[in-house]
Order: structure tokens, then sequence, then C-alpha cells
């Protein structure tokens, strides 16, 4: 007997692991450099026993380099927190500048691999609306992902969070090569299903280059 | 005679760090923090071996591999990276990568390698030295 797959869940899934993996990647890098760090300070360690000369600015450049790979992998733990925390409550009041800002960091290590450059011009004041985090921090992943197949040669992505008389909006541009066609194409199960579960909707424009998605006020307020 | 080596790899503290100590181990080493410097680099130096990260901004470690390959297919190339999986080590082998190290590696087993890629590499040249020699005594009848 096969159990049915929940499209939603099985994309969630797929963004969780893509992102712990990155994020796993991230984290490796900066032992990587306390491991030399410190295989270093034991070779000066063992230099000095020897009687010869310690730089300590030498020393004093690799402490420095040591606590910035330590408030990196911090910063890098902090996220993946946050993101794990996202499923927490399925309706809950959200900052769309720090929910974007996650992202970014989130995608960074993805979108600079391919060569791209995702930026946001946050809103002021911050755009807050009642809503499910993670379905929104998915649905920006895919977008981010699709929206790499369709920007021109600048490789640039910019996201805005914008305040709406229904609730509120983020705008992706920079998809200066968006068709219709690939547009609908990208509408796959999960992507419907989760633009249906957040009461969200989904725009393309092809002559801006643009995305829209559409969020309301309140995700527990009945769709108007 | 000193084994020199090529390090590729996007972090440049990471890049400071290992040199000083490869340095300090009697290698003589260069850097570079992406793949097209490394690049320019091999056209430019011959090297024992190069050390180099799978993933990097641009261009990855396994697209690197495959040009450094083409440009020289002696090349004896060991992949570092933070990121393995099975699939990327059998890729990286079938383009050639004589090793794939994971991050943090411990610096004794990446002068291993490079001593192990140094020992591969003369053997390649004096075979091909061999190989040379043979043809011409063929070629000249002597």
């Amino acid at each position: 007997m096969t159990h049915p797959i929940d499209p939603i869940g099985e994309a969630g899934l797929r963004f969780y692991s893509k992102v712990s993996a990155s994020i796993s990647h991230e984290i490796k890098n900066s032992l990587a450099v306390i491991n030399e760090s410190a295989g270093y300070l034991e070779d000066v360690t063992r230099m000095a026993k020897k009687g010869m000369t310690v730089d300590m600015n030498r020393l004093e450049t690799l402490a420095g380099s040591m606590l910035k790979q330590v408030q990196r992998a911090n910063t890098i733990v902090k996220n993946m927190n946050r993101l794990a925390h996202s499923l927490d409550d399925p309706a809950v009041r959200t900052d769309l500048n720090t929910l974007i800002e996650l992202m970014l960091h989130l995608s960074q290590r993805t979108t600079v691999t391919r060569g791209f450059k995702v930026s946001a011009a946050f809103s002021e004041p911050p755009v807050i609306i009642v809503t499910h985090p993670f379905f929104v921090e998915n649905l920006i992943w895919l977008i981010l992902n699709f929206a790499m197949d369709a920007t021109g040669d600048a490789q640039s992505i910019e996201l805005q969070p914008v305040k709406t008389t229904s609730g509120a909006k983020i705008n992706f541009t920079g998809l200066d090569q968006l068709t219709q066609n690939a547009f609908e194409n990208f509408q796959t199960e999960p992507v419907t299903l989760m633009v249906s579960a957040l009461k969200s909707r989904l725009q393309a424009d092809e002559n801006k280059g643009m995305i829209i998605l559409n969020l309301p006020d309140d995700i527990s307020q009945p769709a108007q | 005679m000193t084994d020199k080596v090529l390090i590729v790899d996007d972090e440049q503290d990471f890049l400071n760090i290992i040199s000083d100590r490869l340095t300090a181990r009697d290698m003589n080493v260069t850097t570079a923090a992406s793949a097209k410097d490394a690049l320019n680099q091999i056209d430019k130096e011959s090297y024992d071996a190069v050390v180099l990260d799978l993933m990097m901004p641009e261009m990855d470690g396994l697209e690197t591999l495959k040009i450094m390959k083409e440009k020289n297919p002696d090349l004896q190339v060991i992949l570092l990276t933070g990121h393995a999986t099975v699939e990327k080590g059998i890729e990286a082998m079938k383009l050639g990568a004589m090793d794939l190290l994971e991050k943090p590696a411990d610096l004794s087993t990446i002068v291993e390698r490079i001593k192990h890629a140094k020992a591969e590499k003369i053997i390649l040249v004096e075979k091909k030295s061999e190989e040379r020699i043979r043809d011409i005594l063929t070629r000249k009848g002597w």
C-alpha cells in the first residue's frame, strides 16, 4: 500500500533540507577557519618553545579572525533557529522586512553560487501582517529559484515589501526574461496549494519583469 | 625540493592561515580566491598539486576541475569541501580528481595528500619522458 504524498509537506521538507545543507556548508567553512587558526596557534606555541620569536601582530589578527568566524557561525545558527520557529504558529504577526532579510541570508549561498545578487528595498515603516511565516518563506525560496532562470544579463533580483489596502505585497523585480508561459509552468501543485493556504495571489507582469505576491492583512480572517 | 601547491578557496581567512601553515612546512604556496584566478594561475605556473574548494561563487569546483583537467590532464587536484555528498565525490573522481577531503580537514592529511599528489605527478612525468625517448628511438631507428 502506498501513502499519498502531501505536496505542500514535501515542498516544505525539500526547502528545509536545502537550507539545512547550505547552512551546514557555511558552518563547516567557519569551522575550517577556526580549525586552521587553532592549528596555527599550535605551530606558534611549538616554535616559541624552541625559542623562536612570536609575531604578536599575527596573533592579534588570528584572534580577530577566530572571533569573526564565531560571530558568523552564530548568525547562521540564529537564522536557522528563526526558520525552525517559523513553523510554530500558523498565524503570527510578521514583519515582512525581517522575514525578507532572513530569506536573503538563508538563500545567499545558493544565489551567490549561481552568480546572482539578491537584494531588498525594505519598507519604512515596516509592513506587518498576520500570516503563516513558513509558507511565505517557502514561497519566496521557490520564487527566487524560478526568478534566477528569468533574469537577464544583470543577474540581479530585488525584493520589496509594500503595504496595500488589503494587506501587503512582495514585489520581485529584475526578471527581464520573464514570460507568461514560464510563469504558468512555475505554478506547480505545491506552489498553487501554498498560495491558496496563504490566502494570497501570485501575479506576473511580463512588461515590468516582475512577480507580485499579494498577501492578506490577516490570514486568520476569512478570505475577502 | 619544495612542494609547489595552489590553494583555491573563496574564504580569504582560510587561505591566509592555511597558506602560512603550509609555508611553515616548506611548501611553496600560491592562493587563489576564485576559480577564474586559479585558472589564470595554472596557465602561468606548474603546480605539484591544486587544493580546490568544491563550492565557490560564480564557478563551482567541479566545473573548475573540468577546465583544469582540459588545460592540463596531468594536474593533481585535491577537492576540499564542506558539502561532500557521495554523488559529488563520484562525479569529482570521474572528472579526474585525485582525492576529496571534507572540511574541516586535518592539516597533516592535507600535507600527506599533497606529497602523494607530487609523487603521482613525478611518475606521470617520468612515464611521459620514457614514452618520448622510446618514440625517438623508434623513429630514428638507433
